[in-house]
């Protein structure tokens, strides 16, 4: 018996494989304390029995760095350095502000703790740290406020011997402690402190969260999502629960890419449009991981999914600008008081103009436990209607336009700046207002095929479920000299710690997998591609870089940055998913009106459980359901495949 | 001037929002290619570059926002091409003449033609702006202490790079043989390049799905949104006269300081800023050409209209300019330059606000700190056996505003460039960095303090010419409104021993190993005066 679960602000979403069938559950999330849910959640699901593997993406780190709630923590790096924290990469975010700001740093100033030594860039020590210093900084520790602490000194990526010294320095106090280099072995110091830091804030929150957890969970083992789609155990969650901060959307990520591969699907964009966000990423074959992103605005090294956000949605804004632009977002309505059509907001957003297009059945949103108010939409859009000189449905078209324009650029943020042509891939759509949109977005970018997952709100909880158990090692090397044997040796240890680490964690050594990979660049430039480390990697790189660039240099020089190890062993199998009875012919349960490319025009609407596995209709129609609408343009044709999920083909 | 009334399909405020963000979106993508190819730490590490569309007449469409002080300037280099020039499919005009279109000498731009299939007139320009790290010239970076812009480095007016699609070997061999880390030029020139290609491919593309009429008539419909908008926001100003003036402490070879005044009208929706009174061009390299003038002047204004706006020509309609040629705000030939874009531009910025400061008290920030703090450091490095070249410039405090105090040590108005990492700095070149933090006190008091500078000091291990230029060291930044002026700069030499030298702002000088140079920048002016 398997578990997987989503713990989403309102919702925890769980599925069980009991005796190879699915189970699914969903029930009201618990905020102050988020293991209450999972507790009761899994009680309620699989009654009293212990489940073999629980899986969960956590929403723990992720909020102590959103609402501010983290720990007091004391940094300790090399004196002369303590401010780099807080100076960051000396840039603003905003250009053109009248006043630039930028977030405020996890550390305080009185907390940041200069310490003598130091050590270069090749890893000598050029000056040790003195005894009578470790003992203060052990005196320190114990008397310290501070709930939780990070060391980072330069260049320990090369040499750690001086972090570990004072690591064990501040064990004795028994607060967590985040090491850089054991976080992160790569060069670039402030990315390194950074995520040392935003490691010490989350952790004394995640560590209590996970005794509750286990406390209550008769499991026996128990996993935690991370943000690049795999699962480890309590214990390395405890220690560096940094790697945990975008664990939801990456099982979403996993759990797409699970579905996909069922019905045979490898290149796909995922589409994940809410009320007040967008998320997209780009899987082909694997979902893409990068390495860099800011929470928050806080730097944060460790692998995450390439997932793209921009701030649009079904809840955001449109209005137009002072020099006659047409504007969609980024303020948005949210929840409260939400589109028009909720029956609070003056103001139209995206939502009321899906409406007014007869895209959204103002009977049959959330399965007609809450009626939308059309009237209330027309009355919000017409001054903008007005002020663009046109009609009604011409605004609500434009508005669709322009949203859709917004999303495009997201797409292509992930596809085409990646070096990806967006043509060659699904979409995969989903969200309240995802499938909505899809055919118009698909349109644009020249996508011909659209997927609409079955049960799209599970999606998070089947990519837990399935999670392989694995994490990522890296080393800085800044190899000018690069040979394969020699690089072999030095991932060696790499490669003994992931087994000791996953064998810890339940991985049988002989499942587990060994990615070696090395960042490569040509000497002299300073941004790097991940190869396969083979005996050819050097004819893998210059190939890489003249895909990704358009030039190579097989002649220059190349120097290998750093080396990388994924390291997996496969998760618990999700099962097969239950397939849908064959259906016959689905009948319309009505019509509706839809604005299309300027007309309007009568379509019908379906209900999606209508739909059994072979059915298929021609667009322009309406699919509804309780969590979202489809809007099938007319050159699509709309089909359901065996596992219950939807297919829209342009013709 | 009366625009031509020509006759333009409508462009409706939807099709407006859909260009915008699609032009916008070549512009950025064009950045995110030569980021990742170029060699320098200084384009790749520090993002000292700049991407752009232009329309057929070689007006400015769209900008990735990078770097604020590329943004006025770039149409000038276009232009610059485009009349010298015959540019023909597959031509790539390379320039950097701050007298023909360029800025600085280490600032290089690429400009390539867009044509359309069977067509002989360029539909459209892409074009990009990078800061190399050396450019030749009397010292290693190219920013020294120069008098004449025949010292400054290669001086390059528009020529072709690239003809036909091929590299003209001749002319790169010519740039390349003067400078002196020759590889990394090459490469960053590649990325340039490289990044050409992805605009124009890009632009090919939307003119294939969209129709050739429909862009052209969106180009000129996004300059004539952005003028309104720009309208729109100079009407929030309430109309009058308003002037200041400002300084610098001097230009490296004389001790006065050299005033920079500015009149500002305002009048129903447009601005007219005038740069007369201001000192004639000097001796030393500080002299802003035209185009930093410009640049500086558009950024004021772009941030004056908060919000999102397109970065393109039309913003630039209801602003008129005048900077009298032969001062330091429109320098002529032969003045050196290589100071005017780093540092006259932050103080042209701090005296347009300071005039816009009584206009709209409650929204405009005392002075920030008002200098790049450019340090160059190069020399031979007897351990790698390679010549280097070391460029970085140190930020410092920004001035506070109406709730809003100031950030301490980040980079503000013309610049945005990253620091280089210490791990990069000292695994690449023969220095160590000896410390690098916040400048406690030095920020101006005030009901709201302005940020603090920075102290970033640094220890060659080999003999090298330093190249310091760096301003506000005498005449502080201002506070606004009773509050105070943040702390002036401070430079040192420090010997082995620990022994502090002062440093003049201006200075070349040669380290000994084992020496350290010490900048200490300057902190922001306070807003509104403390409680005692």
């Amino acid at each position: 018996m398997v578990v997987g679960i989503d713990t989403g602000g309102t919702f925890t979403d769980l599925v069980a494989i009991v005796g190879g069938e699915a189970r699914v559950h969903k029930l009201a999330s618990t905020p102050h304390d988020p293991a209450q849910a999972v507790i009761a959640g899994i009680a309620e699901l699989i009654g009293g029995a212990p489940a073999e593997i629980v899986t969960y993406s956590s929403t723990v780190a992720t909020n102590a760095l959103l609402e501010g709630k983290g720990a007091r923590v004391a940094l300790f790096t090399d004196a002369g350095f303590e401010d780099l924290i807080e100076i960051g990469r000396q840039n603003r975010s905003d250009l053109y502000a009248l006043a630039p700001s930028r977030p405020a740093p996890l550390v305080g100033r009185s907390m940041r703790f200069g310490v003598g030594g130091r050590t270069l860039h090749d890893g000598t020590v050029q000056k040790p740290i003195g005894r009578a210093e470790l003992a203060a900084i052990r005196k320190l520790a114990e008397k310290s406020r501070a709930e939780s602490f990070a060391v980072c000194l330069l260049h320990s990526y090369a040499n750690p011997a001086s972090e570990e010294l004072i690591a064990a320095a501040l064990a004795p106090a028994g607060k967590p402690l985040s090491v850089s280099h054991r976080i992160l072995a790569e060069y670039r110091e402030y990315e390194r402190l950074s995520t040392a830091v935003v490691n010490a804030y989350v952790a004394p929150r995640m560590v209590a969260h996970l005794e509750r957890l286990e406390s209550g969970l008769k499991t026996r083992r128990l996993r935690v999502m991370q943000s690049d789609g795999n699962a480890i155990g309590p214990a390395l969650a405890r220690a560096e629960p940094v790697r945990t901060i975008l664990s939801g959307p990456a099982a979403g990520v996993v759990g797409a890419a699970a579905l996909a591969r069922a019905i045979g699907l490898g290149k796909f964009i995922t589409f994940d449009m809410g009320g007040t966000s967008t998320d997209v990423a780009l899987v082909d074959g694997a979902a893409r991981v990068r390495t860099l992103s800011y929470p928050n605005g806080y730097a944060v090294r460790t692998p995450v999914i390439d997932i793209h956000t921009v701030g649009a949605g079904g809840g955001s804004i449109a209005s137009l600008d002072a020099g006659g632009s047409l504007r969609v977002g980024p303020e948005s309505a949210g929840a409260d008081p939400g589109p028009a059509c909720y029956g609070r907001g003056e103001r139209p957003a995206v939502t009321d103009a899906d409406l007014i297009a007869g895209r959204l059945l103002a009977g049959n949103f959330l399965g007609g436990r809450m009626r939308l108010d059309a009237a209330r939409s027309e009355r919000a859009l017409a001054p903008l209607a007005r002020a663009m000189k046109t009609d009604l449905a011409g605004a609500a078209r434009g508005v669709i336009r322009v949203v859709n324009a917004n999303m495009e650029r997201a797409i292509r943020v992930v596809s085409v700046a990646r070096g990806f042509d967006p043509r060659e891939f699904a979409l995969m759509a989903f969200g309240g207002a995802g499938p909505m949109h899809a055919c118009e977005l698909a349109r644009e970018l020249g996508v011909r095929h659209i997927v609409l997952p079955r049960n799209p709100g599970l999606l998070c909880a089947w990519g837990a479920l399935g999670a392989p158990l694995g994490r990522e090692y890296s080393l800085t090397v800044r190899d000018a000299d690069p040979r394969f044997a020699r690089l072999r040796g030095r991932a060696r240890p790499l490669i003994a710690r992931a087994r000791a680490e996953l064998t810890a964690e339940g991985g049988r050594p002989a499942s587990i997998h060994y990615d070696l990979r090395a960042d490569v660049r040509y000497r002299g430039q300073s941004y790097e591609i991940e190869v396969a480390l083979s005996p050819r990697f050097a004819v893998e790189f210059h190939a890489a870089h003249r895909r990704a660039f358009g030039h190579s240099a097989p002649d220059a020089p190349i120097e290998v940055v750093n080396l990388r190890l994924r390291a997996w062993a496969e998760g618990p199998h999700r099962g097969s998913r239950r397939v849908s009875p064959p259906a016959g012919r689905p009948s319309p349960a009505g019509r509706v009106r839809i604005a299309v490319d300027g007309a309007t025009v009568s379509a019908p609407v379906y209900q999606r459980e209508a739909f059994g596995a072979g059915a298929r209709i021609a667009g322009p129609a309406i699919v509804a359901e309780l969590s979202a609408t489809t809007y099938v343009a007319p050159e699509f044709d709309l089909r359901c495949d065996q596992f219950g999920n939807l297919h829209m083909e342009a013709r | 001037m009366k625009r031509a009334q020509a006759v333009r399909p409508p462009v409706d405020p939807v099709t407006l929002a859909v260009m915008n963000s699609r032009m916008a979106a070549i512009a950025e993508e064009m950045g995110v290619v030569l980021g990742q190819t170029a060699f320098s730490p200084n384009i790749k590490e520090r993002r000292d570059y700049s991407c752009a569309l232009f329309d057929g007449a070689g007006e400015l469409v769209a900008q990735a926002a990078h770097i604020p002080v590329h943004l006025g300037s770039t149409p000038l280099s276009v232009r610059a091409a485009i009349a010298r020039l015959d540019l023909a499919p597959g031509d790539i005009a390379a320039l950097n003449d701050p007298f023909a279109g360029g800025t600085h000498l280490p600032d290089v731009t690429l400009v390539a033609p867009i044509h359309l299939p069977g067509e002989r007139k360029p539909f459209a320009y892409a074009a990009n702006r990078a800061h190399h790290a050396d450019i030749g010239g009397m010292a290693p970076g190219s920013m020294a202490l120069a008098t004449e812009i025949y010292q400054e480095g290669l001086r390059l007016p528009p020529v072709k790079i690239v003809v036909g699609g091929a590299p003209a070997r001749d002319v790169f061999e010519l740039f390349l043989a003067n400078t002196r880390v020759r590889e990394e030029r090459e490469g960053d020139l590649r990325a340039q390049i490289a990044a050409l290609e992805v605009g124009a491919a890009r632009m090919r593309a939307m003119v294939a799905a969209a129709g050739r009429a429909e862009v052209a008539a969106a180009m000129t419909a996004l300059k004539d949104y952005a003028e309104r908008l720009m309208r729109a926001a100079l009407r929030e100003i309430p109309n009058g006269t308003y002037s200041a003036e400002d300084a610098m402490d001097g230009d490296g070879f004389g001790d006065r300081p050299i005033p920079l005044r500015v009149k500002i009208k305002i009048d129903g929706g447009r601005a007219h800023v005038d740069f007369t009174g201001s000192a004639p061009q000097v001796r030393g390299s500080i002299n802003a050409n035209y185009a930093i003038t410009l640049s500086a002047t558009f950024y004021v204004m772009k941030c004056m209209a908060a919000g999102e706006t397109p970065s393109n020509e039309g913003l630039m309609r209801p602003i008129t300019l005048v900077a009298p040629p032969g001062t330091i705000v429109n320098a002529q030939p032969p003045a050196a330059v290589a100071g005017g874009n780093v540092e006259t531009s932050q103080r042209i910025v701090d005296v347009l606000f300071r005039a816009l400061a009584r206009a709209a008290p409650k929204r405009v920030s005392a002075a920030s700190s008002g200098s790049m703090s450019n340090l160059t450091v190069g020399g031979y490095d007897r351990f790698r056996g390679r010549h280097f070249s070391y460029y970085e410039t140190i930020a410092g405090g920004a001035g506070a505003a109406a709730g809003h105090p100031g950030a301490s040590g980040i980079h503000t108005h013309m610049t945005n460039t990253l620091n280089t990492p210490i791990e990069a700095l000292e695994a690449y070149y023969p220095m160590r960095v000896t410390e690098y933090r916040i400048r406690r006190s030095s920020s101006g008091a005030g009901k709201f303090a302005g940020g603090e500078g920075l102290v970033r000091e640094i220890e060659c291990l080999v003999e090298a010419n330093v190249s310091l230029l760096a301003e506000r060291r005498k005449i502080a930044p201002w506070g606004l409104h009773g509050g105070g002026a943040g702390a002036c700069g401070a430079d040192y030499l420090v010997s082995a021993a620990g022994r502090k030298r002062r440093l003049a702002a201006k200075a070349n000088a040669l380290l000994e190993p084992g020496e350290r140079i010490r900048i200490e920048t300057p902190g922001g002016g306070g807003w509104g005066r403390a409680k005692r």
